[in-house]
């Protein structure tokens, strides 16, 4: 039989190092699953939802309460989204604390750096497409971060906006890139990230000769364990959607940035809680930039793990980078948590 | 290992689906109606089931709820489904009520259909308050004569057909007034026009706007009223009127404190005279539509647009009351009874009508020369004949109450 893409990132037999739990912390193929999760339910959200300023709301609250299951089909793609974006920090987290972005893994790292940008972008538009009330504050203030980037910053407001203020043809903007234009981008890297997973020689995991375990486990074993891991992650996603609606709201009437819930998504929370440090250039777009740049960054800029650490948690060697990136973690973590405060 | 791994993963998710069709299951069966008049299901029901139909006027099945409530039509969570509503539970508030009642085919049309009742009530006397702030303010000396200046609200008119009727009245603020009189006059005593709750003792007696009058609370509590008529009570209109005065020493509102037991004892104040059908009739069995909706112009005060007195359902000794008998099947008397069915009137039938040509529908020529009113609120039955060819002696020219009362009041 001639080779596929399944064979390709099924081999016959890998080492059980790379496969195992503790190390991998299933992250990486818990964000396949969750991506095939949210097309299967994006798709069938799209049989129903209507991108333009007056319906998207109701089409909304149609999908939510009067579809069959389709509570459950919005819940599980906001759920689903949401613990991508997670899962996706995880993996990120995990390839750095355990050195896995060494050479020859370094292209692969800046794929899924790539790939990690898109999930924020997807999830930023799709919270975007609610257009009701809870979204306001996001959209106008997230778009008008753009206007004050020096030389592009009315022409990237004009280019995503699509006129000098937020409207239908923002709307469908948004629907666009998320639906298709973000879609289409975050589907060529994702086969292409897993594509050089094997190429790279699967999942970094220490030498041979290094090896506490030498056993080799086989595809079955391989894809068993994936199943497993899908039942699970599906079981939790299954009960978040059952007992954790996702949010809804009234539509927008009219567009301002002072609605009651004046709020970003929780992943930009902390860009939130910056903005209030004063110029919202450097708080909400320069220092942004910079983390990111950084992080994708690690690989070239921070010493390379030697040999013998490769595939290990916390190897001596790479501690700059991981050093650097907890400080990040937490401090992202702690301005998100001191947002969240209600305001007295 | 593996196998067993499979095994409870794949029972903890068939858990998890069995758990979720159970969930669903015990969710709330939303009840569907899909109003006539804008083809769009509401759920609004699925909660709201045992709320009777607000009036014969606006039948469920054609206006459904959102039309003139507002809110979010499909929501089963009542946060949700409530947060977009128009004026509270009040979708009748003036701040709203051009959305909520509005439309050319609705309440804010064509006044040559009758259809403008949005536009007279804005700019009525009983919304804009404009003759008291005018001579509280002249009292005090924050302006050199009575003309109406200010009211409760802006408000401004472009065609003033009436001789007493003023182009435009600014907002009364009385944070920017300069007399302490003024400013307390503004916190306590604008409590009575259609834009103001009802505050103190009576906050639960009536709402604002058009539900001021046209939604009796009577003795249920005003969260629990959903209803729309045209035939108020006199009670309703006590609910503004007649139940107390204001110490303009003090500038604060003096509620009553009597507990009336009978309709006469209801009007209390010392000096008033009252013949008797000025309290065994209902307000609005005799003062009409303009006089309390106002007649489109701005005004300032009451002697400039009420105009009903005794001779206009009694006549005068030497005319009888103005009457018209019905030809035309679309006359505003039938649809104003349709509202409100106490008179079965019919084609050919002879009732009176106002100086102003306005259908006094529920009162009918007998053939006898007298008349029989139906009660619009009590639909009792009332007989009674016009001055002329009676023992009156009136000055044919003096048509002021006080003048009829000489004779006709009722000893207190």
């Amino acid at each position: 039989m001639r080779p596929n893409f399944y064979q390709h990132i099924h081999p016959p037999t890998i080492p059980a190092a790379q496969a195992r739990w503790r190390y991998t912390l299933g992250a990486g193929g818990t964000a396949i699953f969750l991506v095939l999760v949210l097309v299967v339910s994006g798709a069938l959200e799209m049989f129903f939802y209507i991108p333009s300023t007056g319906e998207a709301a109701i089409s909304i609250q149609t999908i939510s309460f009067l579809v069959p299951f389709g509570g459950l089909v919005r819940n599980l793609h906001f759920w689903a989204a949401q613990l991508l974006l997670i899962v996706s920090s995880v993996h990120l987290i995990r390839v750095v604390f355990t050195g896995s972005y060494a050479p020859p893994r370094r292209f692969n790292y800046l794929l899924g750096m790539g790939l990690f940008v898109l999930v924020i972008l997807l999830d930023f538009t799709g919270y975007i497409l609610r257009w009701d009330t809870g979204i306001q504050w996001a959209l106008v203030v997230g778009t008008n971060l753009l206007k004050t980037i020096p030389w592009m910053g009315n022409f990237l407001y004009q280019t995503l906006v699509g006129g000098t203020f937020p409207g239908s043809a923002t709307l469908v903007r948004f629907y666009s890139w998320h639906v298709f234009g973000l879609m289409l981008l975050a589907a060529i890297l994702m086969i292409w990230h897993v594509f050089r997973v094997r190429r790279d020689g699967g999942i970094a995991v220490p030498p041979p000769e290094l090896r506490g375990d030498p056993r080799r486990i086989s595809r079955n074993e391989l894809v068993h364990l994936e199943i497993v891991s899908m039942l699970l992650s599906g079981s939790a996603l299954l009960l978040l959607s059952v007992f954790f609606p996702a949010p809804i709201a009234p539509g927008i009437t009219e567009i301002t940035a002072l609605s009651g819930a004046a709020s970003a998504p929780w992943f930009f929370l902390w860009v939130q809680q910056m903005l209030k440090w004063g110029d919202p250039f450097f708080w909400g777009v320069l220092v942004p930039l910079i983390v990111l740049t950084v992080v994708g960054l690690i690989p070239y800029i921070f010493p390379k793990p030697s040999r013998q650490d490769t595939g290990r948690w916390f190897p001596t060697s790479t501690r700059l980078a991981q050093i650097v990136l907890a400080v990040m973690a937490l401090v992202i973590t702690a301005l998100t948590l001191i947002e969240l405060q209600p305001v007295p | 290992m593996t196998n067993r791994f499979l095994f409870i993963s794949s029972v903890i998710l068939l858990t998890t689906i069995g758990l979720t069709w159970w969930f669903q299951s015990r969710q709330v069966q939303p009840v569907a109606i899909t109003p006539s008049l804008t083809g769009q299901i509401e759920y609004c029901l699925t909660c709201h089931a045992d709320l009777k139909e607000i009036s014969p006027a606006h039948p469920l099945e054609t206006y459904g709820c959102v039309i003139c409530h507002g809110g979010e039509r499909l929501a089963l969570e009542a946060n949700l489904a409530h947060s977009s509503m128009r004026g509270g539970n009040n979708p009748s508030d003036l701040s709203v009520v051009e959305q909520s009642c509005g439309g050319s085919n609705c309440h804010n049309g064509d006044p040559t259909e009758d259809h403008d009742h949005i536009q007279r009530v804005m700019t009525s006397i009983q919304s804009t308050y404009a003759g008291a702030i005018a001579n509280v303010r002249y009292t005090f000396g924050a302006q050199a004569d009575l003309s109406p200046l200010l009211g409760t609200v802006a408000v401004s008119d472009t065609s003033i057909p009436s001789q007493t009727g003023i182009l435009h009245l600014d907002a009364f603020d009385p944070i920017i007034e300069t007399n302490p009189f003024l400013q307390t006059f503004g916190a306590n005593c604008l409590t009575c026009h259609l834009n103001s709750k009802a505050v103190g003792d009576l906050k639960d007696t009536r709402f604002t706007g058009c539900a001021a009058c046209h939604t009796p609370i009577g003795e249920n509590k005003a969260g629990e009223v959903h209803t729309l008529t045209t035939a108020m009570p006199y009670t309703q209109c006590n609910t503004c009127h007649n139940r107390g005065n204001y110490d303009l020493r003090t500038m604060t509102f003096i509620e009553r404190s009597d507990q009336p037991v009978t309709r006469f004892e209801s009007y209390y104040q010392p000096i008033g005279q009252f013949t008797q059908c000025e309290y065994s009739l209902d307000c609005l069995d005799c003062h009409t539509r303009t006089e309390a909706m106002g007649d489109g112009d701005i005004h300032a005060n009451e002697k400039d647009f009420e105009y009903v007195q005794c001779r206009t359902c009694h006549g005068t000794l030497t005319e009888l009351p103005l009457m018209k008998t019905l030809t035309d099947p679309d006359d505003l008397a039938f649809r104003l009874t349709q509202l409100n069915p106490v008179v079965d009137l019919q084609l050919g039938d002879t009732i009176l009508v106002t100086e102003q040509g306005e259908p006094l529908w529920n009162i009918r020529l007998l053939p006898d020369g007298n008349y029989e009113l139906i009660g619009k609120a009590t639909h009792q039955l009332f007989t009674f004949n016009p001055v002329m060819g009676s023992g009156c002696t009136q000055d044919g020219q003096d048509q002021s109450s006080a003048y009829c009362h000489e004779c006709h009041a009722v000893e207190r």
